[in-house]
């Protein structure tokens, strides 16, 4: 386990000093919400959604948490590309302990990344139980590395071409975020983008959080059974794949 | 080869430069495209106005800016990647090699943002196409300015990565939730200080989306003055940006780094 330890810290480090991108991020998260956030909130007419800043809230925490999950797959490729990844094969550490380092600092980053704009979240909704906010959290993880495994599987087309990958996972994150519950309720959702939404994991996802944290039910089409099947199985499913590219595919790969 | 023709060589490169990043195209298409027909869509169904017609022309202001910000991408890219020795190299001054990546920066965001005014005119149909040929000469001196700050945001952050965009994501942020692109002044009146309202009426996005608003779509008589309000809110960004590039220049031909 030190050995994984000091792998997620070697990297890690290098974005802590200075800890930029994550003061940005909260940054960006205060002012969408209590500045964009809340004036969008005086157009809505709308009495199904109680209070619209409180929504967003939650969809920007999911948002945050979809960007660090897709960070950690594409930082792979990255490192993969700028010759890193030659230099981690050859350590004397088994493959899954590889994988398991570049999954717990993607966690780590994730819950870096969230204790601020979380906090704030949920201070700002209140009324809560440990357990709302225990289950909170835990599905947000589920939901970040399961998008996390996501980009980790579609690196197999990084090694063809990075440009095409991140030209790939960078439009259809923006894609995933817009056809889905993150910004707006399923029901305000034009008819023929509904069954889009349906495939997307954030709908999922942000539509059990909300559950969780005790917005109206009613605004959530599915069964919260189904939402945490569909965000265990993505988490599981995708890393499961990541592990089998890391076990059989990359060996070999050319950087650069 | 004279200076003029070295401006418009160097100029043309960067300007082709931007729209062969496919990953940055994939980005911007992908999220303009996405408002326009799916957020701009969709919160039309649960807001006070017809937030369709008022959100899709000011998409079109916002793949200017964004477009136009991306000259700081480049620029910075050029001081990291050390291709801006090679420019200084070449037989062509240092206000030639500011003045090309101004003018590439301007013309890659209006030709990146006409090609989402095309699409938008498609899904709602415009009152005074007239009104927007005379708008474009002042969308391109407006993404000039864009391109300005986003020079002296690259020139200040040298070759740190991390502080370069860390800054351009806040200045994006800030100039465009402080501005009538996502909502009408009256709600914005009714929330934030009068400080803050009176930078919001003098950002000039809101100038530029309100224009876009009321002349090309709904229709209304351009008035001189908004136009001139552009010029005005344009003018001392590009100013800003050229000086502190050029100076970031010089300081590179002095000391062989920044």
């Amino acid at each position: 386990m030190r050995d994984v330890l000091r792998l997620v810290w070697f990297d890690l480090k290098q974005e802590l000093r200075p800890p930029v991108w994550i003061m940005t991020e909260w940054l960006v998260f205060t002012v969408q919400l209590f500045i964009y956030g809340a004036l969008i909130t005086q157009l809505v007419v709308s009495s199904k959604i109680a209070n619209y800043q409180e929504f967003y809230a939650i969809g920007f925490v999911v948002m945050m948490t979809f960007d660090v999950g897709s960070h950690t797959g594409r930082h792979f490729v990255e490192h993969a590309h700028e010759g890193l990844l030659p230099y981690w094969l050859s350590l004397p550490i088994s493959r899954t302990k590889l994988f398991l380092a570049i999954t717990l600092q993607g966690g780590t980053e994730l819950a870096l990344m969230l204790a601020v704009p979380l906090t704030v979240t949920l201070v700002m909704i209140g009324n809560l139980t440990v357990l709302s906010i225990f289950a909170a959290i835990c599905a947000l993880f589920c939901l970040g590395f399961g998008v996390a495994g996501l980009m980790l599987g579609l690196s197999f087309i990084a090694f063809k071409s990075s440009d095409f990958y991140t030209a790939i996972v960078t439009g259809l994150s923006t894609v995933i975020i817009r056809f889905s519950t993150v910004l707006y309720p399923l029901i305000f959702l034009p008819v023929g983008y509904r069954s889009v939404a349906q495939l997307s994991p954030l709908t999922y996802g942000s539509d059990l959080i909300r559950l969780i944290i005790g917005f109206d039910p009613s605004l959530m089409i599915y069964n919260p059974a189904i939402a945490v099947a569909v965000l265990a199985a993505l988490a599981v499913g995708t890393l499961g794949l990541g592990v089998f590219l890391l076990q059989r595919l990359v060996e070999g790969v050319k950087s650069g | 080869m004279t200076e003029v023709s070295c401006i418009l060589r160097l100029a043309r490169n960067d300007f082709s430069y931007f729209f062969r990043t496919k990953w940055l195209m994939a980005v911007l298409l992908s999220l303009h495209l996405s408002d326009m027909l799916v957020v701009a869509y969709t919160y039309a169904n649960f807001m006070s106005l017809d937030y369709f017609k008022f959100f899709v022309p000011a998409i079109v202001i916002m793949g200017l800016f964004v477009a136009a910000l991306d000259t700081g991408r480049r620029i910075w890219l050029a001081f990291r990647e050390g291709v801006i020795q090679y420019y200084l190299s070449l037989p062509i001054s240092v206000s030639g090699i500011v003045l090309a990546y101004l003018l590439a920066g301007g013309a890659a965001a209006l030709v990146y943002s006409t090609s989402l005014l095309l699409i938008a005119l498609v899904v709602l149909p415009a009152q005074a196409i007239w009104s927007i040929l005379v708008l474009m000469p002042f969308l391109f001196i407006l993404a000039m300015g864009l391109a300005g700050i986003s020079a002296s945001l690259a020139a200040v952050a040298s070759t740190h990565g991390e502080y370069f965009f860390a800054y351009q994501s806040i200045v994006q942020l800030l100039l465009l939730t402080l501005s009538t692109v996502y909502y009408p002044i009256e709600t914005v009146q009714k929330y934030l200080p009068a400080s803050v309202i009176s930078l919001v009426s003098a950002n000039p996005l809101s100038q530029a989306a309100e224009a876009m608003r009321d002349f090309a779509f709904a229709g209304n008589p351009i008035q001189g003055s908004v136009l001139l309000s552009i010029l005005l809110a344009s003018v001392p960004f590009t100013a800003i940006g050229a000086v502190s590039y050029v100076s970031a220049l010089r300081q590179v031909q002095k000391k062989g780094k920044l």
